[in-house]
């Protein structure tokens, strides 16, 4: 059985409830005293999402200042309920305009408890698709699809979209002017070792689209890649990467795309739901090439970053976090380009670099001076340096439709 | 309940609500408006009711204005509709004699020409989980199933199961159920059909211990037919009911391989779903299909590596927990599938704790020759890690690597140079090992003892460090110039140490010093011998009263007890037997995988108290039957436990005992009866000279009952073969020429063998995981034939030849056994009988 979520509650950061929603008899009401007593109070937070109490198991997030909190008295599918909260937020997010937090909360908190009772139903999670939820319950209030009185648009055939198939597209959609926006977004992952040998290094890739076309439009895009997802027997024989071709290790598509065709003709063909979604997501381990290079230890004090893509292309907003011991008592430091900030809060020095040109390099020198303890202690290991940067590249397509691609950093640490 | 100390919303009311006054002024404002038509009416209603709700969030109770609030619910306005089903449906069973007053009402919505609100009447009704109200859900119920709006059907598919929560009996007699399955099978909408079939699932699973007819009920819903059925229909189904539906399928009993391949075939593009819970449900179907081929298993594994390692690295970090806790299950089960993904498991700075642990966890699985190096080295970055438990750990991985046999050199190296980076926790964690290790692997005492001698007993606070620098400090006592100096200012501090566990081991290493070097010691053994027996803990009193006792009966036979010669543990006991493991790996994709332990243990109320007695009493039969067989031997060296009484720690008190362990040496008895007997060849050729050898039995079968004393492992049987035994296919001939037949018998193959038997090398891999190696082989389905020859691991040279002849159609297997010794063939005829039976059982 999947997720029975018994009880959802939503808490604050000092554990006074937001929302309650208790779905099912079979775990007590003073749950979220359990959660707070056993769970918040102690050192466990943070611990573990995942804690048994008294037979009831708890599973956790925390998402901005706000902690959704699962109970469930039996043997839950963990990964569904962790994903139910995570698409849950998703589309509270999407009626809220972005935010979700304590305000937002208690700001929509009739909505919440609306939509808490559409998304699930005795704890089995229902529709939770933005889509068509919107169709039927507004910020205003709720509009009913089936409302007999003449209402400003009339929603066609909405009865079967509440719970039908083709769950993300409606019908009847017309635009004056058809448009298409296709963002490619690779966010690099790097873990370096002290020594400058690459560690671990891999890109998860997002291809964002924005589609606003009128009625029911089969759209197929092209890929260059090599899974192939080969048969079962071929597995191993994976072939070798070559010339244009990128070997994709592997890809979850939005669940408008239509699988069985992607196998056998390797197109990816859909009928795209309105507005803003994430088409695909792929992941590269193999032939990553690093936008940055980062030296840590350039003689005692200096550091350099070398920006190493096509020297016509820029990155933006590049940070870099240089950890610095917690009983700095005061720096000093020279950069090339750019500004650097002592940052006691986070132990940091923060190196802001707003427009950073490819096949370019800065440095920065940097001395630290240390209050001194009574413990003459060894230092323990530094946390790494970590960067942050977009790398923006336009196409070359014609205005109506354009594609754009944007490199940033995912988690980029080198050790030091 | 405590009310939490602020209002929920951000109102213009007065101040924090005290209660009693807010919902009197509440009421009054509701009755006020209940008849009103006046324009803005609702607005105002909607305010009242906004914060009746929010008070009713944080925890007071407005129940008294129950009357009003239904006074008022008469308007078209559905979100008033909405915030007054949710109030009714909070306090209606506390209430049933006002619940009463709602049925009118909800009656007449489920009657409205608005689908939207027949479905929503209908849920709250459903809702309102007073008992003596049932009467009166029955008819909208009824027809609420045969409602013409798909929404009102899932509603009501639900509402079935909510009825049948408050009253089984009502349910059952209406027919529901019937109606229900009826529903699944021809209902157009997607939606409709997953929750008839959820609230199916759960209603004869429940009923199934009360009928015959309910369980036949439950049978056909795991029936080929249904199954497809739904399995056509799987892309109409929304992400959710698409894992309800996979983790129906994935209980299904496939009738031959052509049924396994269709579903495979059907769900292979499921695994390239954008949500990861229907992946993991579909990774969990292909699992569990497989599992009788074992060939077809293995490509699974392959299959799903992409997949898998692509959720751990998309998500938030709880969904990154949840399916590397699911990674981790199938490391253990195949660590060479990952091992060259190694680099996947590398912990990020940004990583939380949990990750990162179970990232540990990972590496230490998956670590093998090839990558040993590489895990080592990362290992030892995290040692200084600035989150102490996550450096305990990784040293504990480190350790852990260590006695899995692989590059130990190194190893060592590392380990002794943490000792080096003088951090109190490090070095706790790390003699800890550096003893275990020293218990597996004596030839390298010489480069331990020589750092471990350097470290000062001030500087090591923790018992169990303590404790374990103590046992070496008496273990080897006679390359420490300084250990009888060293043991007799601990005791000289008896008073002031707290743990039992260091002081009983303080004892057992002045006498074990005391044999070595008696000048030296024999005052520390004295004032330790009065320490203890005034000592207030009974064991550690008993321990000294033995000792003392034993000492004034002879001292030799002390000797002998207290320093008999020892061999190295091979594999320091696995706490969770296979059978559990296997149920774990039954209930993948829940809880069960999380907790590492089957969900009995965690959600069965009659189960979850007295498991941890239970447990109790299993550590104490233990003990007794070592006492039984080695009284003092055992005791002092009862820490060949501790490894499992480190993790029991973590898991806090109802993770206790065998069960909780996730760490696991091999299982594989048959192979850690090799890796015992070829440590036991290597432990005799460099055994310190000053030691007796030991050729005791009875030692040996010591050792075995403590290194593996699984209460559960059958004794190990006392032949032992060469796991790098080698033979020239002349040499073969000619003594398969010479030799008589001195056993010839037929044994069966286990139907599971038969299945993972569709190539010779199948079984010739199996076979060399207890040391029997193949010379030839051939054929094809349905007959293999094989030659397969073994040498026995002591002694002169002596070889074991072996044709046999499998049939996969009769599952029978042919055997001939020619010895050189041909007593000794009968022994290794139950070896080769035993290594064949567990050929494709997992």
């Amino acid at each position: 059985m999947p997720v029975a979520a018994s009880a959802i509650y939503f808490l604050n950061l000092r554990g006074d409830v937001l929302i309650n929603r208790l779905y099912r008899d079979d775990v007590g009401g003073n749950m979220v005293d359990a959660f707070r007593m056993h769970i918040m109070q102690t050192k466990e937070l943070g611990t573990c999402p995942v804690r048994q109490i008294g037979g009831c198991s708890f599973l956790y997030m925390r998402i901005s200042n706000v902690y959704i909190v699962i109970v469930v008295s039996k043997n839950a599918n963990v990964a569904c309920a962790f994903k139910f909260v995570v698409e849950a937020v998703a589309l509270f997010k999407s009626y809220f305009g972005g935010a979700f937090d304590e305000d937002a909360i208690r700001n929509n908190f009739v909505l919440i408890y609306e939509l808490l009772d559409e998304i699930m139903d005795f704890g089995y999670p229902q529709n939770l698709a933005p889509e068509i939820l919107k169709l039927y319950i507004t910020q205003e209030g709720v509009r009913s699809p089936f409302s007999s009185k003449p209402s400003d648009k009339p929603v066609p055939n909405a009865t079967l979209q509440v719970t039908g198939a083709v769950g993300w597209r409606r019908e009847g959609l017309v635009y004056k002017k058809n448009e298409v926006f296709l963002d490619i977004v690779e966010s690099v992952n790097l873990l370096m070792s002290s020594k400058g040998s690459v560690l671990r290094c891999d890109v998860t890739g997002k291809i964002l689209m924005k589609c606003f076309l009128s009625g029911m439009p089969d759209l197929k895009l092209g890929l260059n890649d090599k899974i192939g997802l080969e048969n079962e027997s071929q597995l191993k024989s994976r072939p070798i990467k070559s010339g244009k071709t990128i070997e994709l290790d592997d890809v979850t598509f939005h669940q408008c795309v239509n699988l069985t065709r992607f196998n056998s003709e390797k197109t990816v063909s859909f009928v795209p739901p309105d507005g803003e979604f994430e088409l695909m997501k792929y992941r590269i381990t193999e032939g990553v090439n690093l936008p940055f290079r980062v030296l840590p230890k350039l003689g005692r004090t200096r550091m350099e970053v070398k920006s190493v893509f096509g020297a016509k292309m820029f990155a933006l907003g590049v940070v870099v976090k240089v950890p610095v011991p917690k009983q700095t008592a005061k720096t000093s430091f020279q950069v090339t380009s750019g500004r650097a900030k002592y940052n006691a809060s986070i132990d940091c020095l923060v190196w802001k670099i707003r427009k950073f040109s490819g096949q370019t390099e800065s440095t920065m020198s940097a001395e630290v001076e240390l209050i001194s303890t009574m413990a003459e202690k060894k230092l323990g290991t530094r946390p790494p340096i970590q960067m942050e940067f977009q790398v923006w590249e336009k196409s070359g397509y014609n205005t109506v439709e354009w594609v754009r691609y944007i490199t940033k950093a995912g988690s980029y640490e080198i050790r030091c | 309940m405590a009310p939490p100390p602020a209002p929920p919303q951000k109102s213009p009311s007065p101040s924090q609500p005290s209660g009693k006054s807010e919902v009197s002024d509440l009421k009054l404002q509701l009755r006020q408006l209940a008849g009103s038509r006046a324009p803005g009416a609702d607005d105002s209603k909607r305010d009242l009711f906004k914060r009746v709700i929010s008070y009713m969030t944080v925890g007071i109770d407005v129940s008294a204005a129950f009357s009003e609030m239904v006074m008022c619910s008469a308007t078209s306005d559905i979100v008033l509709k909405k915030m007054c089903y949710l109030y009714v449906g909070n306090y209606a069973r506390c209430h049933p004699d006002l619940a009463l007053l709602t049925i009118n009402f909800l009656q007449k919505d489920c009657h409205d020409e608005d689908p939207m609100i027949r479905g929503l009447a209908l849920r709250s009704l459903c809702s309102l989980r007073v008992p003596n109200l049932v009467e009166y859900l029955v008819a909208p119920l009824g027809s609420g199933l045969k409602d013409g709006s798909s929404y009102v059907r899932m509603v009501a598919a639900v509402g079935v199961l909510k009825l049948y929560h408050i009253s089984a009996a009502t349910c059952l007699d209406s027919d529901f159920p019937a109606v229900l399955k009826s529903l699944m099978l021809t209902d157009p909408d997607a939606q409709v059909v997953a929750n008839c079939l959820f609230v199916l699932q759960e209603i004869w699973n429940l009923e199934a211990n009360k009928s015959e007819e309910a369980s036949r009920e439950r049978e056909t819903l795991l029936s080929k037919k249904l199954v497809y059925y739904l399995l056509n229909r799987i892309k109409e189904f929304n992400e959710w009911a698409q894992c309800l539906v996979l983790e129906l399928v994935a209980k299904y009993i496939p009738s031959d391989t052509d049924d396994i391949f269709d579903i495979m075939n059907l769900l292979e593009d499921r695994l390239q779903h954008a949500n990861g819970a229907v992946v993991l449900a579909t990774i969990k179907v292909f699992l569990h299909l497989t599992m009788s081929m074992n060939d077809v298993h293995q490509q699974v594994y392959e299959r799903i590596k992409a997949p898998l390692l692509t959720l751990v690295g998309s998500g938030s970090s709880e969904q990154s927990y949840a399916v590397l806790s699911h990674l981790h299950l199938l490391v253990m089960r195949a660590p060479m599938l990952f091992s060259s993904d190694y680099k996947h498991f590398y912990c990020q700075f940004s990583d939380p704790s949990y990750v990162k642990k179970l990232k540990l966890e990972m590496l230490t699985a998956i670590a093998n020759e090839s990558n040993t190096y590489e895990i080592v080295t990362e290992l030892c970055e995290y040692a200084g890690n600035v989150d102490v438990p996550i450096a305990r750990e990784s040293i504990r991985a480190v350790g852990k690597i260590a006695l899995q046999q692989y590059d130990v050199n190194a190893i060592v190296d590392r380990l002794l140079q943490f000792l080096e980076m003088e951090k109190d926790y490090v070095t706790a964690e790390t003699l800890v090992l550096v003893k275990d290790l020293l218990r597996k692997y004596p030839q390298w005492s010489h480069d331990c003892i020589a750092v471990v001698g350097n470290i000062s007993s001030k500087n090591v606070q923790e018992p169990k460090a303590k404790a374990s620098l103590i046992w070496m400090l008496g273990e080897y006592s006679q390359d420490m110039p300084d250990a009888p100096y060293i043991l007799e200012s601990l005791i000289e501090n008896w008073d002031e140490e707290n743990a039992a566990e260091v002081r009983l081991h303080l004892l057992t290493a002045a006498m074990k010093c005391f044999f070595k070097r008696p000048p030296e010691t024999q005052k520390a053994l004295g004032a330790a011998l009065a320490a203890g027996l005034a000592d207030s803990h009974q064991d550690v009193h008993d321990r000294a009263l033995f000792y003392y006792r034993l000492l004034q009966y002879d001292v030799s036979v002390a000797e002998r007890v207290v320093n008999p010669p020892k061999q190295a543990v091979s594999v320091f006991a696995d706490t969770q037997s296979s059978e559990i493991k296997d149920r774990i790996f039954d209930e993948f994709n829940s809880l069960s995988v999380v907790y590492q332990k089957p969900s009995y243990m965690f959600t069965d109320k009659e189960h979850r108290e007295p498991f941890e007695f239970s447990e109790e009493i299993g550590n104490l039969s233990l003990g007794q039957e070592s006492v039984g067989n080695a009284p003092r031997y055992a005791e002092s060296d009862k820490d060949l436990l501790l490894s499992t009484s480190e993790r029991e720690e973590n898991g806090g008190p109802s993770t206790n005992g065998p069960a909780a362990s996730g760490y696991s040496a091999p299982t594989d008895y048959n192979s850690s009866l090799v890796s015992l007997s070829s440590q036991t060849q290597s432990e005799t050729a460099i055994s310190d000279p000053g030691m007796p050898k030991y050729t005791s039995q009875m030692t040996l079968a010591i050792d075995d009952l403590l290194g593996l004393s699984v209460p559960a492992a059958p004794a190990p049987p006392s032949l032992k073969l060469n796991p790098k035994a080698a033979l020239d296919p002349g040499t073969f001939q000619r003594k398969w020429g010479q030799l008589a037949v001195s056993i010839s018998q037929d044994c069966s193959v286990s139907p599971q063998g038969i299945a993972a038997l569709t190539t010779p090398q199948a079984l010739i891999r199996h076979m060399q995981a207890s040391s029997i190696q193949c010379i030839a082989s051939g054929g094809q389905s349905p007959t293999f034939k094989f030659f397969f020859f073994a040498q026995k691991l002591d002694g002169p040279p002596l070889f074991f030849l072996v044709e046999c002849i499998v049939n996969t159609s009769s599952a029978k297997a042919q055997v001939k056994i020619k010895a050189d010794d041909a007593t000794a063939s009968e022994a290794f005829f139950g070896l080769f009988q035993s290594a064949l039976s567990k050929f494709g059982v997992l």
